[in-house]
């Protein structure tokens, strides 16, 4: 039996063997469901809900069946005293479904937001912290200087300080509010956006350490040789330092967008409806704190998980022999 | 009366206080062929980067095609679309097909459209015997593959001078021959180069000139036949037997 396993390959990856056995099939099904139920509950409540006559959040499945099948399991359960206390768990389990039917629309509402603020933050956040990086490396003694106590200030106080500053001490909130368009239709409101400019200031200084390291790994060689044909120092970094260096930083990168994706709750705090602030709004209202973060652990790691697939998915597809740690 | 193409003269660098280079004067015509020997530390590959300001020159005068390089106000970047670097560790960009890696300068620094730059491209790989690797990385080629990467890239500029610095010596020696001759080639065809190297089949057969720098400066400088046969300085003779001592052994 075990000959068809040593003849393949010697010592295969952990990950390999985990991967292909156990995971991949369920957890691509799995996120598959996941995105189907998001993607047709933003479509239902953003899109359709105004157009025709469907309602806003009406849920995809109705309570009903999950509370009368609690009700059987219960009444089973009832004669059999202590012995049934398994079952009685199942039955608050199912009837504690049929109120997540009610609490789903909006916790789909909260990813979008969620989403909305990763994505924002963690794609502006690069724009300053590539530049950010390229001076820690190339710059003179004064902007080096600058870059070092940016990200040394960012990365020394916590994220929720540094929104909190923003939100209560700064006059950047009412200056949001009167921006035209903010908080219509589509467009979130102030507090959003000051989410989103912390969290991209504090993403910037995170992300220009990793690119840091990155770029300081490739070889000086590297931008010898690019001058040496006549590129000036700027193209050399943009043509060949930074394109080596982008692929080294792929993965410590995922790792910044998964904590951003958790560290974006922290917006609650300043009453951003994300998809922690509407769980804790619906446990405030019905008490029921444990099965709704239960709930809602699975929804972030779903999109945690999807994250790393999706950057899996970009590091294998811009993965180039020789370059940074290429999977055999 | 024709001017030489590159003109070095009374060049000195140091680093802080050791003097690397203490006076050199050399001169190529167009179709020279240059190649410089000498112990290690002598100064070679400082001269080399001196000639198209990877390094920045103390004093003395650098002239290409009679024009001074060496002022503040030269546009590097002009100097070295005009002299080629061929490195000893190849220094391909890691990213780039070999493809790339050939037209990364056209594109960029002599403005050519993608299209012009590939056919060019094509032309520079086939002359170096590579255009069926055009595709690999440089991970994927040999040592003597990366090296003839190396010299289509530097060609791919049409520079009036190619400088190359010991690039043969990262190689496996069974690798050595193919670079060799593509650079002997090279010199058949009248490209202007200035080599240090100690290959001495390459130095035998295509020089024109052999200089042998030692401690900073040109101790010797000639013809191979002379040079190689009857050296009139003791420290030529004396490096030039231990060379071919390490070539008996080798
Ligand atoms: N960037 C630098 N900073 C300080 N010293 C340097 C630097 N580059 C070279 N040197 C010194 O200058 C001297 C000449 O170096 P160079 O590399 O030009 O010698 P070389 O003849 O090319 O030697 P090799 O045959 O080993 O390559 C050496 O003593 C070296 O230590
Ligand atoms: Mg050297």
């Amino acid at each position: 039996m075990s000959t068809a396993e040593s003849t393949t390959s010697p010592n295969p990856g952990l990950r390999d063997r985990v991967g292909t056995v156990f995971t991949v099939r369920p957890l691509t099904v799995g996120l598959a469901l996941f995105w189907i139920w998001v993607l047709a509950r933003w479509t239902t409540d953003f899109v359709l809900a105004g157009v025709s006559g469907v309602d806003r959040g009406t849920p995809f499945v109705p309570a009903a069946p999950f509370l009368t099948t609690a009700d059987t399991v219960a009444s089973l359960a009832t004669p059999l005293g202590v012995a049934g206390a398994p079952l009685m768990w199942v039955a608050d389990t199912l009837r504690f479904a049929a109120d997540a039917t009610a609490y789903l629309p909006a916790l789909a509402h909260g990813i979008w937001t969620t989403v909305l603020l990763t994505v924002f933050s963690v794609c502006l956040g690069f724009m300053l912290a590539l530049p950010l990086s390229v001076v820690r490396v190339y710059g003179g003694r004064w902007a080096r200087w600058f870059a070092l106590s940016y990200t040394e200030l960012i990365r020394g106080t916590p994220l929720l300080a540094q929104l909190f500053v923003l939100y209560f001490a700064t006059s950047l909130t009412q200056v949001l509010r009167g921006v035209p368009g903010v908080g219509v239709g589509f467009v979130p409101a102030q507090a959003f956006w000051v989410a989103v400019i912390s969290f991209t200031l504090n993403s910037a200084a995170y992300q220009s350490e990793y690119l840091r390291a990155s770029l300081e790994s490739v070889d000086g060689g590297q931008l010898t040789a690019a001058r040496a044909i006549g590129l000036s120092k700027l193209e050399g970094i943009r043509y060949v330092v930074v394109p080596q260096g982008l692929r080294l930083a792929l993965p410590s990168w995922t790792n910044e967008l998964v904590y951003l994706i958790k560290y974006s709750s922290l917006a609650s705090f300043i009453t951003v409806q994300e998809l922690y602030g509407r769980t804790s709004t619906i446990a405030n209202e019905t008490y029921q704190y444990t099965e709704l973060f239960v709930l809602v652990a699975i929804l972030y790691l779903a999109l945690v998980v999807s994250a790393s697939a999706l950057m899996d998915r970009v590091e294998s597809h811009t993965a180039t022999a020789g370059v940074g740690h290429t999977r055999q | 009366m024709t001017q030489p193409l590159l003109s070095i003269d009374d060049l000195h660098k140091s680093y802080g206080s050791e003097e690397v280079l203490e006076g050199v004067g050399l001169e190529m015509d167009q179709g020279d062929v240059t190649v410089l020997i000498g112990p290690s530390g002598s100064g070679k590959s400082t001269l080399l980067r001196c000639v198209n300001r990877l390094t920045e020159i103390n004093s003395g005068r650098i002239a290409l095609d009679g024009e001074d390089v060496t002022g503040t106000d030269t546009d590097v970047n002009e100097l070295r679309k005009q002299v080629g670097m061929v490195f000893q560790d190849f220094n391909l960009f890691a990213h780039l097909t070999a493809l790339e890696n050939v037209t990364l300068g056209p594109k960029k620094v002599l403005g050519m459209d993608a299209a012009d730059a590939e056919a060019a491209g094509r032309n520079h790989l086939e002359q170096v015997g590579l255009l069926e690797q055009a595709d690999s990385y440089p991970a994927e080629l040999s040592g003597g593959q990366k090296q003839r990467v190396g010299i289509a890239r530097a060609l791919a500029m049409d520079p009036e001078l190619l400088l190359f610095d010991e690039p043969t010596s990262a190689l496996d020696p069974e690798l050595v021959g193919e670079v060799v001759e593509v650079m002997r080639d090279l010199a058949a065809e009248g490209i202007t180069m200035l080599v240090v190297s100690h290959e001495m089949d390459f130095a035998r057969s295509a020089a024109s000139d052999i200089v042998f720098l030692d401690d900073g400066e040109i101790v010797e400088h000639g013809p191979p036949e002379q040079l190689f046969q009857n050296p009139t300085a003791d420290r030529t003779e004396q490096f030039l037997s231990r060379l071919h001592a390490h070539e008996e052994t080798a």
